[in-house]
């Protein structure tokens, strides 16, 4: 309960989250691309700085890509109301996201949807956000 | 709108968690501190900053880019800087009454904690005065305002994430208020001839974080694998640290 609870205060959009708090967004990842794919979750990292999202998407040739996922800091995302069993490797899940500069399969985390579900688990709150 | 608790003292409570991570700019959140760019996060007009600087730490400042800078290592950030992480003031109480506040930052190894002495000693003399990241604070009551004064610095991180830069001669005088239950105030005084012409000040804010959150862990090296996507190494920008690496490397 506290957990749909915190989801819907972030999507209402009365509780602000910084994304990518650690560092600017920027200087690695192309914002001016976005990316989306779909996929199976491989692995939810809830590390510092920040938590990643490792997802596997498989191309119309069957080749398979693993992508590596940053989000925001753990921190912040509990506070988004995400639980540890929110999402579990073996997920069916819908992405956006920011491709890296360099490292196309290291994105920025646009959005995440788990499929048949309507609302992201996570939403970044504001594209520009930075440095905290 | 509820009142400022009171410490049994009868001083202002301070402790919080605060957020001051509440105003949105170009550089992300901030409020409480400086963040990616003092100019902005201080309201300065567009250029202002620029009369604020000595010449070499304006030239120094137009030089420096985010992937040198020691924060995105996971190094501290300094003061003000380290305030729009969640912020805690943890008043110690002992057999001498409030004898050290420590404040407290999310962002933890990154942001370590700051101690401020309340038992009325002094600075440490020049030969004691080791330059650190969070400096030498000692702090008293002026009526219901907390007073830090702090000298001391280090002069390796950066004020905001344009590369301001300071010297070791930073000297900083903070006045902590809390008008009322939500809100914390802190009018800044930033004084440091070695980089500005002229002393800053500002008045930063706090907000009381929503009653069922708290601070939490952090340790900032634990992952960190800033700069990958974009093809670079922290604070390597010409790759001098893989060129020693390749160096040490046996000749096979």
């Amino acid at each position: 309960m506290k957990t749909k609870f915190g989801m819907l205060l972030a999507l209402l959009g009365l509780f602000t989250v910084p994304v990518l708090a650690h560092h600017g967004f920027d200087t690695e990842y192309d914002k001016d691309q976005k990316l989306e794919l779909t996929g199976v979750v491989t692995q939810v990292s809830w590390m510092n700085p920040h938590m990643r999202v490792y997802i596997n998407v498989t191309d119309k040739d069957g080749t398979v890509t693993n992508y590596n996922c940053e989000l925001d800091s753990p921190n912040n995302v509990r506070r988004l109301g995400w639980g540890k069993d929110d999402l579990m490797p073996g997920d069916k899940v819908n992405f956006e996201a920011n491709p890296g500069k360099i490292v196309k399969n290291r994105v920025a985390l646009v959005k995440i949807t788990k499929a048949g579900e309507d609302k992201p688990l996570f939403k970044r709150t504001r594209v520009d956000d930075g440095k905290q | 709108m509820r009142p400022a608790p009171r410490l049994p003292d009868g001083h202002p409570d301070f402790s919080g968690p605060w957020d001051g991570c509440w105003k949105s700019g170009p550089g992300g959140c901030y409020g409480g501190g400086t963040n990616n760019d003092i100019e902005q996060d201080l309201e300065m007009k567009p250029g202002e900053l620029d009369a604020l600087l000595q010449p070499w730490a304006k030239e120094v400042r137009s030089k420096r880019v985010e992937k040198d800078e020691p924060y995105v290592g996971c190094l501290p950030e300094g003061v003000p800087r380290i305030n729009p992480y969640g912020t805690r003031f943890a008043e110690s109480y002992t057999a001498k009454g409030l004898t050290h506040i420590f404040i407290l930052h999310e962002n933890g190894d990154s942001g370590a904690h700051r101690q401020i002495f309340m038992d009325g000693r002094k600075h440490p003399g020049e030969n004691d005065l080791f330059p650190t990241w969070f400096g030498h604070s000692i702090g008293w009551w002026d009526g219901d305002t907390l007073v830090v004064d702090t000298v001391g610095y280090n002069d390796k991180f950066w004020i905001d994430g344009k590369g301001t830069p300071h010297t070791e001669q930073m000297h900083t005088i903070e006045r902590y208020s809390r008008p009322n239950y939500g809100t914390l105030l802190l009018d800044f005084v930033l004084d440091d001839p070695g980089a500005f012409t002229r002393p800053i000040e500002y008045r930063f804010q706090f907000k009381a974080m929503r009653p069922d959150l708290d601070l939490m862990e952090f340790i900032c090296l634990e992952d960190n694998e800033y700069g990958i996507a974009g093809g670079f190494t922290p604070a390597d920008e010409n790759g001098e640290k893989e060129k020693a690496k390749e160096q040490a490397q046996p000749s096979k």
